[in-house]
């Protein structure tokens, strides 16, 4: 690590997973769009185990280059992953994150951090005219935003948008692991952060291939499960689990109801009803079991390293 | 509380650890091996001299009921570069592995289980193999000599292991492994893992090879357990799960539960439907009761998966998911 001791304003976090035609192009638009700026910045460029020549690339731009640091991963983690390593190593008070394949344009990172100036702690980008085929990724991607807004409270029309800007006091208290890195702003939401969203321009993809595909559908509902469940029930997950064993519990009584009304006031033969009497017991069982899966979240949450999910205004002044 | 805390001891103080540098550790557990310890301890050294570059070999005696310490023991005394560690009792190859392991000065390390009795003059050529792109060797037994029943398990269990993962192999747990340092500083060792360090070094992006090396004739004992070969099933399945889902435990339990949720869901509604259809009567049919158990084991198992998240977003905060090779 170059530098280590200096202080910057500015960090820019790029994952790249076999760029090698694009890398050298990314690396000078970036310092084209931020020399102008006059502050301070670092470029944070993370080898997700590319396959192709992106880390030869990396070396020569960064032996010409102080403001360059390069992370080279042993194996392919995944783009949460390099983000992750790229949030970990980021010196900036403000961090920004875009995409390797230039379909984000570095230009647009002045205007976005004026927005972030405004008071915010997150900015999106808004790719309103989307430069990608209608069918394979605007279709998906816009139903995708529709529900992950719907789930996650957080009103933006582009969350899959990669450029965006972060206070660096949001990054470092995320828990980025798996595939979350889709559900970002969901994450800063959770540790309270104001958001905000700005149009951003978008370019068709000139080298490599897009690396999207649909069969990732079910690991998103199955994030999208969980962070319905941390954004809503956090602070009390007990009371999640409490309302799925209620339910189950009220389905057993009507079960148990309707079987002695039919049994004992209009004298139907009880031999009957012992199925729905044994699925009555099975729902019981389970509303119980629930509740006390309830209590053992309620445990692991209280004795977790977040406890205060309380973010302090620090931009009042 | 914080006298309390200091008093615990680390499990090997920095002074245990000797200063001299060595090149290589060999690394042997054993665990009631006095008949033939002795004479193996002397052919690994003759093998390590042959490797020309300072050495040392530290025996690992997991609670063994017979002589295998006092044989250890002498053996230390009489060559300054055997070590010896005595647990207090049998905690398993990978906790014995561990502790040697932090006893262990080397950049190379070479872990022989005493049980596999290898031929020790092999280990050269799978030092060799190190010294290209590779990150571990695990040695192949090659031929082998071991009882059928245990070579029998060995496959099963390494045809099991290999098709859920990419490493081509022929004899994962075969107990001889060469690698650097540095693997093993990105491997849990705990359990029964040491049979998957191969698979484990190979998802954190190491590379992996092997190289055959000859097993000895002698006298095999099979496990008079099965829990044995039980518990070598169950490591199995957690790997699995460790490899894949170690941070993500709703996409393997919400997979198993929305399979039975939606078999459940299913067979109620096909039951619905032909009672509202008036096909005949439901409730005493077998039918009923297995859709609503498929149902709320389904409802359970994605419940489990939702608190393992949890566990994961609120207390897993410093494990990392990501292995840097380099930074520039």
């Amino acid at each position: 690590m170059k530098n280590e001791s200096e202080k910057v304003h500015l960090s820019i976090v790029v994952p790249l997973h076999n760029e090698e035609e694009n890398v050298t192009r990314l690396h000078e638009k970036i310092h084209a769009s931020l020399a102008p700026t006059g502050k301070s910045y670092e470029i944070i460029l993370v080898d997700d185990g590319s396959t192709d020549g992106t880390f030869e690339v990396l070396e020569k731009l960064s032996k010409g280059d102080p403001l360059l640091h390069v992370i080279k991963f042993r194996g392919n983690f995944g783009q949460s992953a390099a983000t992750a390593a790229g949030f970990d190593l980021a010196r900036g008070e403000v961090i920004i994150t875009m995409d390797g394949d230039l379909q984000n344009d570095p230009a647009d990172i002045p205007r976005i951090l004026k927005k972030l100036d405004e008071g915010y702690d997150l900015v999106s980008g808004w790719r309103k005219s989307r430069k990608d085929r209608l069918l394979l990724r605007k279709v998906p991607s816009k139903i995708a935003n529709h529900i992950i807004c719907k789930v996650t409270d957080v009103q933006l029309h582009d969350t899959g948008c990669a450029l965006k800007a972060y206070r660096s006091e949001i990054v470092k208290r995320l828990n980025l692991y798996g595939e979350l890195h889709r559900f970002l702003p969901a994450l800063a939401r959770i540790e309270g952060a104001r958001i905000a969203e700005m149009e951003v321009q978008h370019h068709p993809r000139l080298f490599g291939a897009s690396k999207y595909n649909l069969t990732r559908t079910y690991k998103v509902i199955m994030d999208l499960m969980s962070l319905h469940l941390f954004i809503r029930y956090l602070q009390h997950p007990a009371h999640f689990f409490g309302i799925i064993g209620a339910a189950l519990i009220f389905l057993a009584m009507v079960l148990t109801g309707w079987m002695f009304y039919e049994v004992l006031m209009r004298s139907a033969p009880q031999e009957e009803f012992n199925n729905l009497l044994t699925i009555a017991f099975l729902f019981f069982t389970a509303g119980f079991q629930m509740f006390f899966v309830g209590l053992l979240a309620e445990l692991i949450v209280k004795t977790g390293q977040r406890r205060e999910v309380y973010l302090l205004d620090r931009s009042a002044k | 509380m914080e006298t309390l805390v200091n008093k615990r001891k680390p499990i090997i103080r920095d002074d245990d650890v000797r200063r001299e540098a060595v090149a290589l550790s060999a690394l042997v557990v054993c665990r009631n091996s006095a008949e033939h310890i002795e004479a193996a301890g002397r052919e690994l050294v003759r093998a390590l001299e042959a490797f020309g570059e300072p050495f040392e070999i530290i025996f690992v005696d997991d609670g063994s009921v017979d002589q295998t310490f006092t044989l250890l023991s002498r053996f230390a005394q009489a060559d300054g570069r055997v070590r010896v560690i005595k647990m207090r009792s049998t905690f398993g190859e990978a906790s014995s592995f561990d502790a040697a392991l932090r006893l262990s000065r080397g950049k190379k390390i070479v872990y022989i289980a005493a049980r596999v009795q290898v031929n020790p003059h092999g280990i050269a050529k799978l030092l060799e193999k190190l010294d290209g792109p590779t990150d571990l060797v695990v040695g192949w037994r090659y031929p082998r000599r071991d009882s059928l029943l245990n070579q029998i398990i060995s496959r099963t269990f390494n045809a099991l292991t290999l098709r859920w993962s990419d490493l081509k192999l022929h004899d994962l747990n075969s107990g001889v492994i060469v690698c650097t340092r540095e693997v093993l500083e990105h491997v849990p060792l705990y359990g029964n893992l040491n049979n998957f360090i191969p698979l484990l070094a190979m998802r954190q992006g190491y590379r992996i090879a092997e190289e055959k090396i000859e097993q000895l004739p002698g006298k095999f004992r099979q496990s008079r357990y099965l829990n044995d070969y039980v518990q070598r099933f169950l490591d199995f399945i957690t790997v699995i799960f460790l490899k894949n889902y170690s941070k993500k435990p709703l996409h393997f339990l919400g997979f198993v539960g929305a399979i039975f949720t939606i078999a459940g869901a299913g067979i109620n509604l096909y039951l619905f439907v032909y009672r509202i259809l008036g096909l005949g009567a439901i409730a005493g049919r077998p039918l009923l009761l297995l859709g609503a158990l498929l149902l709320v084991i389904g409802i359970q198992m994605i419940s489990i998966g939702l608190v393992g998240e949890m566990v994961i977003f609120t207390h897993a905060k410093d494990i990392k998911e990501y292995n840097i090779e380099k930074i520039l």
